[in-house]
């Protein structure tokens, strides 16, 4: 899958798993911050976009502290689902 | 007044029997192991601490073990010890009971759910207010019948067809602090005189729900856990059931009673924070227990002993460490703390019960049991900590139960005699100072409530129209499922009616009480399907909370901030009367200040299409509809305090079981001119319930051919009838509540 693709699915599944009522995909910012201070997102939110990143691109994101650095922003997210989907299984 | 705890009854994983099993705790017993009672593919974790050789059919009558769940077992044989220590039986005196629990029989019945969900459903056709009689498949009628043989009300049914008939009965369904909650509106019953013997407790068993839903939290580890441990990991899950029986000194001590222990300080508050993670600093679990303290008329240097919740999660171990810092201060360094959840894992509502037990034993045999699992104690978790059973004289001791949505219960328990007798207050008058609905007409408050009184159409039948962006701040409340939404959007309502003041320190004597007859049904079903269709991993970490039947009111009170008594309750369609009976209890008894008390219940297709048609025979049902109907009751001197309007006085309240009805009634006062019957739902047991009574004479009316014909219309029957008399239409009003072999009454008058 294209990076601009997982990119669009991406945001698309956080806006409908995570419930961001009068938020769309295009109010997501690639760069900023997932947690705290930007998006406002908490460790429920990151068990819950885990789960379903692993649904729908069939890539695991990691528990405890390696997941930090893939949760800053959905650019990060995007390489890992990227590379993980190229990775032999 | 001093209340006496006269018998313990217990039902651990360790053993059958609460001497069992302290023995076993304070040997160094585990029984966490591979988990048997289900198999779930591709769970993570697979071990539990489980009840061993539990079998139904110790305890339901023969041929009746379809309709009775492994937690009705534990808790019938729990209670059945615990009355047999006190030397009470129901059947010769009078005896009341309080049930915590959060499950029911969902490991009976959660398959059959979510097999209902897929195949049968729809068959049905998937629409709201199709018709009435659907076809149901012949082989789904056993299905449904053994899911409506357990509601969240099951447990205490069960436990009174077995060892009742027990006076008051209420079922609380507040999550992992259930069971501490039960004891301590026992205790608050036997304060305000509500009751002279009462036994009450908590249960929990293990099932596939919740075992999928902590797994999705990443809260389960995969080893026994390590409470307080650097290197803990979370929780293991346990099952139990646990009962203590209490008594005023006065009544117990006329019958000849034998006392174990003295409870003496109890108290509840909500964080306010968060729907499963607790406040880091641990300020509202120190001021809950600073509260139970002071209800105790103790001090930390009179404590020996403290129970931790420890449930061996990162965030709970830290945030007690900082809580019992912050209550306790230097005697922080002195007290002895453990935690038994790494011997019998983390037993969901019956651990208050449960570990209130094991205190009260530690107390009456001079011993605490140990940690088992801590080696290396977290440099966050730094208290003197027990990794061996201690001797010593306990004078007084803490037991502490932390739950989802952030409701804190602390229970302190001493020796007999070992401090004065403290004083109890007299019982505090009730009103009700606010009244707010969420239905098919709206959002309304106390005086728009009033048209659900009036004739007009039927509403449509399935969910209301409500678009909660026009009530709440979307981006706050995107958590919140319907019923937290329904739930959240009522109280704000009556709350700015109120104009409460929520700032500081108000918020934490301010709290709320609702609940529903069947949880969440639907949530719960679509979460096991999900579970069934593509595996435990793929089990939503969102999802899960939600399905606790205390999350709509912890919701609330996250958006709301209200920190006081936090709590649910759970009766059928007299739900909302046994909320704000609960409510105006926890008032009266000096828990709270002000408390938003009724019911929320969301449209379900399972609800309206399977267990209400097919199940309960009810085919002639009106529109079912869905909505949300609170009082906001306050105590009298508060209300005068502050100026508040007062809409009623609540003038008097009672409950029965099986046909004491007629009893029941005759404690309250009688008619006058401009008194009516106001009800939610009217069927042939509610004239049956007024038979003999002179409350029978006067006019009746009803809500539910208006606000919907559901288990909640007795809340908007409430709401309206605080109105009515507010409004000076109407001078009093009897509120009934009323479903199969048990009923709520509460009568409102103009305040004068």
């Amino acid at each position: 899958m294209e990076p601009s693709e997982v990119r669009k699915q991406l945001k698309e599944l956080m806006v409908s798993e995570l419930n961001l009522e009068g938020k769309t995909p295009d109010d997501i910012d690639d760069a900023g911050a997932l947690f705290g201070e930007g998006l406002g997102l908490d460790s429920l939110d990151a068990l819950q976009l885990a789960m379903a990143v692993e649904e729908r691109f069939g890539v695991k994101i990691p528990d405890g502290p390696e997941a930090r650095p893939i949760f800053a922003s959905v650019n990060a997210l995007v390489d890992h689902i990227v590379a993980g989907a190229q990775a032999p299984a | 007044m001093r209340i006496w705890v006269t018998g313990l009854g217990v039902i651990s994983p360790l053993a059958r029997g609460a001497g069992p099993t302290m023995d076993r705790l304070l040997a160094g017993d585990r029984a966490i192991g591979p988990l048997t009672l289900f198999h779930l593919a591709g769970s993570r974790v697979d071990i539990a601490a489980e009840v061993k050789d539990l079998r139904v059919d110790e305890v339901a009558p023969p041929g009746e073990e379809e309709g009775w769940s492994r937690a009705d077992a534990m808790s019938v044989l729990a209670a059945r010890e615990a009355l047999a220590q006190a030397g009470v039986d129901p059947r010769r005196a009078p005896v009341d009971l309080i049930l915590g629990g959060t499950t029911a029989g969902m490991f009976e019945t959660e398959t059959p759910l979510a097999e209902l969900s897929r195949e049968f459903l729809p068959v049905m056709g998937a629409r709201h207010g199709e018709p009435t009689t659907p076809q149901v498949p012949h082989g789904a009628v056993p299905h449904l019948q053994r899911m409506l043989s357990h509601p969240l009300s099951s447990t205490a049914d069960h436990v009174s067809a077995a060892l009742g008939p027990f006076g008051q009965v209420r079922s609380l369904c507040s999550a992992c602090s259930g069971g501490a909650n039960a004891i301590l509106l026992g205790a608050a019953w036997i304060r305000a005189g509500r009751s002279r013997c009462v036994i009450a407790g908590g249960v929990d068993g293990l099932c596939r729900l919740t075992f999928t839903g902590f797994g999705a939290l990443s809260a389960l580890s995969p080893e026994p856990c390590r409470p307080f441990d650097r290197r803990r990991s979370g929780l293991n899950l346990g099952e139990a059931a646990a009962f203590l029986v209490l008594e005023p000194e006065a009544s117990a001590r006329a019958r000849g009673a034998r006392p174990l222990v003295e409870l003496r300080g109890w108290a509840v508050g909500a964080e306010a924070h968060h729907i499963t993670n607790p406040e880091g600093a641990g300020e509202t679990a120190a001021r809950v227990m600073r509260q139970a303290l002071d209800r105790a008329g103790l001090a930390p240097a009179d404590l020996d002993y403290v129970n931790a919740h420890g449930t061996a999660t990162p965030l709970n171990d830290a945030m007690e460490t900082a809580a019992l810092r912050r209550c306790l201060g230097a005697e922080a360094d002195r007290i002895p703390v453990s935690s038994v959840k790494g011997q019998i894992g983390h037993t969901l509502a019956a651990a208050g019960a449960i570990e209130a037990a094991i205190t009260a034993m530690a107390i009456t045999r001079g011993v605490m049991p140990p940690t088992l699992g801590l080696e290396e104690v977290d440099p966050a978790c730094q208290l003197v900590h027990l990794t061996a059973p201690r001797h010593g004289r306990i004078r007084a001791a803490m037991s502490e139960s932390f739950g989802f949505g952030g409701t804190d219960t602390v229970l302190v328990l001493t020796e007999l005699d070992a401090f004065p007798a403290p004083v109890s207050p007299p019982p505090r008058g009730v009103v009700v100072t606010a009244a707010a609905t969420v239905g098919p007409l709206g959002v309304l408050g106390a005086e728009g409530t009033l048209a659900y009184l009036e004739a007009g159409p039927a509403p449509q039948p399935g969910p209301i129209a409500f678009t909660a962006a026009d009530h709440l701040d979307v981006a706050r409340a995107r958590r919140l499922d319907r019923a937290g939404r329904l739930t959240t959007v009522a109280i704000a309502r009556a709350l700015a009616e109120s104009r409460l003041p929520l700032e500081g320190d108000a918020a934490s004597r301010i709290g709320a009480v609702v609940g529903s007859a069947f949880g969440s049904i639907d949530g719960s079903t679509a979460f096991m399907r999900r579970v069934y269709d593509k595996g435990p991993k793929l089990a939503s970490p969102a999802d899960f909370p939600n399905l606790v039947p205390s999350s709509p009111v912890g919701h609330a009170s996250i958006y709301l901030g209200l920190r006081g008594p936090v709590l649910a309750t759970s009766d059928l369609e007299a739900t909302a009367e046994s909320a704000i009976v609960t409510a105006a209890e926890l008032i009266e008894a000096g828990e709270a200040e002000a408390m938003f008390a009724g019911s929320a219940e969301e449209a379900s297709l399972m609800i309206e299409r399977c267990l209400g048609p097919v199940c309960s025979g009810i085919t002639d049902r009106g529109a079912r509809s869905e909505g949300a109907a609170v009082l906001l009751l306050e105590a009298e001197d508060h209300a005068a305090a502050r100026g508040a309007s007062v809409l009623a006085k609540v003038l008097w309240w009672g409950s029965w079981r099986g046909t004491a009805a007629p009893a029941c009634l005759a404690g309250a006062p009688g008619p006058g001119p401009g008194s009516e019957v106001i009800l939610g739902r009217e069927d042939e047991r509610m004239h049956g319930v007024l038979t003999g009574s002179p409350w029978a004479e006067v006019p009746r009316r009803r809500v539910a051919p208006r606000a919907g014909d559901h288990e909640g219309a007795g809340g908007f029957a409430a709401a309206a009838a605080a109105a009515a008399i507010a409004a000076g239409t109407i001078e009093s009003a009897l509120l009934l509540g009323v479903a199969p072999d048990r009923g709520y009454a509460l009568l409102l008058a103009r305040a004068r």
